[in-house]
């Protein structure tokens, strides 16, 4: 009896300690300054004029034959540009027929197809045309726009992507052309048909072919092509005729893809000159980055905890050419500070962007949100804080912007930086 | 034979089971005092170092009760190894300004042990909250940020408390006279936080914690005399050094501590019924607070395991806004209950105080449970 009721008493008592003992909730506004604590979060918002103290330009990082696109463009007044690519050989002779290994020597051929995709257009350009041109098949990373001033005198043919992507099924089947648009990247893949006059096989080169690719619209044509560099180069499919072991001849495909592809362009506008000086250049072709160096005052790298940092940039020349010609700018942290060879960062919180759009003019100012660079900064105190600004992915588009370097007083790079100042702990 | 074996099973089941209770609740838990709008500014509400039977006489009992730490004196009266331990909940309400909060928190503040030496002479110790520095404060403000005007929210909290880890003796020279002597380390912390979250998520929200570091030192002396049998007086001293703040390795703060002094009666009109008055009186001027005086009367009646306990308590807290000490009173009612022979003893108690001053009113329920074992 004295045990059931010591049980029973224990029990009620270990309920309600654990029915009482886990609740908590001592927040409660605050009635300033009579019920506050005598210490408050003091924010700070300020610009720092100078931070940036050092800074250069450098060209260079990618060049045409290494770039992931492919740029085609024709903007009058400002630049020409057109891709150039040479096929892999399919060599002398063909499987003649599907699950033997017996091979025919090719004798003929009946027609190629040629893949392009493009991976970005300006939509508002219409009647958007490729142009294409055989080339020699001599070309390669040294060929320039002017070295093939030849080459552009006459076309094998031409294809409006629109035409053909407005017919039945997108194919237009007089031509054989048809254009696929993938639903999800929106990349647009035209097929063009060359008969064997346009495209004929040459057995001394083993299938070789080169080509170029100019393109047109009703207004200012833009296009980034697929390269090799991005897994979606030009495709061809020869369609061969094949000797069929003295019976006869035989029709078969072979499909290749490209053995290198670049592009050659002409600088019309004085105004994407490529020649680097004081002003921190970023993108255009070749690729140009710009190395800035901050100099934070010491109570913001380890004092302050950062709410929101700003990096504001005066553009000194503006980028040219389409809407779509809008690029990504990157604030880049880096690993270690050798100048224009400063390995990229990988860690994702040391990369800032913002859009550029083309149109925005000179004087106008570009501002990337670079909070978490600059905590990690605070974390990381053996990391250098430089920045390399880059376009993103580079290589990709012609424009190029320029901004005032830290030289210029009163337009030099800033950062506008809101934080919040250490709390005083342990005061009462 | 059979149910003798039986019988003296269960007079030791039960302590067995309150201690492990007692040892499981109060050694994984932190100690702390009674939170209060009141510790947001200077160093925070001082604790009751009263054990759950004490503070349910409003704390009138806390002078003569062994399991208390307030008179060294009172371990005369633990004539065997005491363990004890209280757990506190508390719902407060505070109104300022036509607004009114709701919190809740709930606190382990007092655990002693105490047995004898030999006939005359007790040792003990144990931990009380010497003062609670727990709180959380949220405003809303704005601030102007890039030309435009960012509302943002502030959280200021601290959560610690400075506990006092008390060696004491004491010893019944006569009959009628008692002393009592003890030692006083004053050790703490608070996990202090500092936040900040903008509405414009474009600002990322900050937040700074720390954890602040406490430590002091005091003595305290008492005298316990039974002029008659059923009259007991005590008087009791303390006094504390002061209470040094650390950052890690840095000092910010030192401030001084009050000295204390107090005195109270107990009388015994029969063995079962006892009334008690106190009154204490503490320095806290000397860090930057207001002196304050405290009262409590308070009665147990019934013989036994089983007394009913009521009291009333008033005084002043040492810090608060303005130039008059804000105050504080309340009542209490308790019973306890003892088992195998008194060797298990569960204490429970009611509280119900009311704090005023500056303009804020906190009213509280605290509930009170109370463990003692005596192995």
């Amino acid at each position: 009896m004295r045990r059931a009721a010591l049980t029973a008493a224990l029990t009620a008592v270990a309920a309600l300690t654990a029915a009482t003992a886990c609740t908590e909730d001592v927040t409660a506004p605050g009635h300033c300054p009579d019920f506050c604590p005598s210490g408050s979060i003091n924010g700070v918002d300020t610009v720092l004029q100078t931070v940036v103290q050092r800074d250069s330009a450098f060209r260079g990082f990618v060049q045409p034959h290494e770039a992931s696109s492919l740029l085609a463009a024709t903007l009058p007044g400002v630049i020409d540009s057109r891709a150039i690519f040479r096929t892999l050989p399919i060599g002398d002779s063909l499987v003649v027929e599907s699950g033997t290994t017996t091979m025919g020597e090719i004798v003929g051929v009946d027609s190629l197809t040629l893949a392009l995709t493009i991976t970005r257009r300006d939509t508002s350009a219409h009647n958007l045309t490729l142009v294409y041109y055989r080339l020699q098949l001599g070309i390669d990373s040294t060929t320039t726009f002017g070295g093939l001033a030849g080459s552009w005198t006459d076309s094998l043919r031409s294809l409006n992507v629109d035409s053909v992507y407005a017919l039945a099924g997108h194919v237009d089947p007089l031509r054989g052309d048809s254009v696929f648009v993938d639903t999800t990247t929106h990349y647009v893949t035209v097929i063009a048909k060359l008969d064997s006059a346009m495209a004929p096989f040459v057995p001394a080169d083993s299938g070789k072919v080169a080509f170029g690719v100019r393109v047109v619209a009703d207004s200012r044509a833009s296009v980034a092509l697929g390269s090799v560099e991005s897994g979606l180069g030009p495709r061809i499919t020869w369609y061969a005729e094949v000797d069929s072991v003295g019976k006869d001849t035989v029709p078969r495909p072979a499909s290749t893809s490209d053995q290198f592809d670049s592009f050659v362009f002409n600088l019309v506008s004085p105004a994407v000159d490529t020649t680097l000086d004081s002003t921190l250049a970023v993108g255009g072709m070749p690729v140009a980055r710009s190395i800035m160096r901050f100099a934070l005052p010491r109570a913001i790298r380890d004092s302050v905890q950062i709410s929101r940092a700003t990096l504001v940039l005066v553009t000194a020349r503006p980028p040219e050419g389409v809407p779509a010609d809008s690029f990504t700018l990157a604030a880049h942290g880096v690993l270690a500070d050798f100048g224009a060879k400063s390995p990229l960062s990988p860690d994702a919180s040391r990369v800032a962007t913002t859009r550029v759009h083309i149109g925005i003019a000179r004087g106008d100012t570009v501002r990337i949100e670079m909070t978490d660079i600059l905590r990690s900064w605070q974390i990381d105190t053996l990391a250098p804080t430089t920045l390399a600004l880059r376009q993103v992915p580079e290589g990709t588009e012609f424009p190029e912007i320029r901004f005032e370097p830290s030289t210029n007083t009163g337009l030099a790079p800033a950062l506008h930086v809101t934080y919040v100042r250490r709390f005083p702990f342990g005061k009462p | 034979m059979m149910r003798r074996t039986v019988g003296r099973s269960d007079s030791r089941t039960g302590p067995r089971l309150v201690a492990a209770l007692f040892l499981s609740v109060s050694l994984t838990v932190r100690l702390s005092g009674q939170d209060s709008q009141f510790s947001v500014r200077g160093l925070g509400v001082p604790g009751r170092w009263e054990s759950v039977r004490a503070r349910t006489t409003g704390g009138a009992f806390g002078p003569f009760d062994p399991r208390s730490s307030v008179a060294d004196v009172s371990l005369t009266d633990a004539l065997q190894l005491t363990a004890t331990a209280a757990e506190a909940t508390t719902y407060r309400r505070a109104e300022i300004g036509g607004s009114r909060d709701d919190l809740r928190s709930s606190r382990f503040p007092f655990m002693g042990l105490a047995g004898p030496l030999s006939r005359r002479f007790v040792v003990g110790g144990g931990f009380a909250t010497y003062l609670d520095r727990t709180y959380s404060i949220v405003t809303r403000d704005s601030q102007m940020l890039r030309g435009a005007y960012a509302p943002y929210t502030d959280r200021i909290g601290s959560d610690g408390a400075v506990a006092d880890l008390r060696f004491a003796a004491a010893a019944r020279l006569r009959s009628w006279l008692a002393i009592g002597a003890g030692a006083h380390v004053l050790s703490g912390s608070s996990r202090q936080t500092a936040q900040r979250i903008y509405d414009d998520t474009t600002f990322l929200g900050t937040t700074q914690t720390a954890v602040v570091r406490y430590d002091g030192f005091g003595i305290s002396g008492s005298v316990a005399l039974d002029p008659v049998p059923a009259v007991r007086i005590v008087g009791y001293a303390r006094s504390d050094d002061r209470l040094r703040t650390r950052l890690g390795d840095t000092e910010t703060d030192r401030t001084d501590l009050p000295t204390t002094l107090g005195a109270a009666v107990r009388w015994s009109p029969s063995p079962s019924a006892r009334v008690a008055g106190t009154v204490m009186w503490r320095s806290w001027s000397d860090a930057g607070g207001f002196n304050t005086t405290s009262w409590s009367a308070g009665a147990e009646v019934g013989a036994g395991p089983t007394p009913l306990r009521f009291g009333v308590r008033g005084g002043q807290l040492p810090f608060g806004p303005g130039t008059v000490a804000p105050t504080e009173l309340g009542v209490t009612l308790g019973t306890g209950k003892g088992f195998s022979g008194n060797r298990a003893l569960v204490d429970l108690g009611l509280e119900r105080l009311v704090r005023t001053g500056g303009g804020l009113t906190e009213t509280a329920w605290t509930v009170l449970v109370g463990l003692t074992i005596r192995p």
